[in-house]
């Protein structure tokens, strides 16, 4: 799963302390995340959703392509 | 620029709370333990009683340590507990994969030692120590 953690933080000029801390998690998860070597539960997608004001998918992206309703819909 | 708080202000701050909370529950886990081992012999001549006392000091330190130990846990975030829980898991595979070889080598005099609760213990404190390392490592 890919995301725009980074972008987002950088664009608010928050640190990685700063945004761990907003999220109640700690720098080192944001660090995973951001890299891409973890992948957060749904309870913290929807964390920094709210944090950013922002919907879940527009943070978050599904490496594999649209999901499969949408290849049947097709 | 929006404005967070304080990065010692949240997380961190509180693990760190409940790790010395717990590094004090640990060191008092081991001096029971020396107490309950040594006691009888050196400070008070084998006294039932007092034997019973230090037993029952060595039980309770050890519930308050399994307490503070799981409110770490729990108040662990989600990467630090999937860290924490492959920890534990290699732990007890090389605690139950050791121990049964062990005991069965020491029983028919293969090792030049006597299978001791002791050794699997240490073991399995070296175990968890390299599983938390390499975790942590691995997500840095």
């Amino acid at each position: 799963m890919k995301n725009r953690l980074k972008v987002l933080r950088a664009e608010r000029d928050w640190t990685q302390a700063q945004l761990a801390d907003a999220l109640d998690v700690s720098r080192q998860t944001i660090n995973a995340i951001e890299t891409g070597k973890f992948d957060p539960s749904l309870p913290l997608a929807f964390r920094a959703a709210r944090l950013f004001d922002l919907r879940i998918e527009e943070i978050f992206h599904d490496e594999n392509g649209p999901s499969l309703a949408t290849e049947i819909k097709k | 620029m929006n404005q967070l708080g304080s990065p010692e202000s949240g997380y961190e701050s509180r693990i760190r709370t409940n790790m010395v909370r717990l590094l004090y529950w640990n060191g008092a886990w081991v001096g029971t333990c020396a107490l309950m081992a040594f006691g009888p012999k050196v400070l008070w001549d084998r006294a039932l009683l007092l034997t019973l006392l230090a037993v029952g000091l060595n039980v309770g330190v050890g519930v308050g340590m399994l307490l503070a130990n799981k409110k770490y846990v729990q108040e662990l975030d989600e990467l630090q507990r999937k860290v924490y829980l492959n920890a534990l898991a290699t732990t007890v595979g090389v605690g139950l994969i050791a121990s049964v070889p062990i005991s069965v080598m020491s029983g028919y005099h293969v090792i030049p030692f006597k299978a001791d609760m002791a050794y699997l213990v240490m073991l399995m404190a070296l175990t968890f120590l390299v599983s938390m390392l390499h975790g942590t490592r691995r997500y840095r």
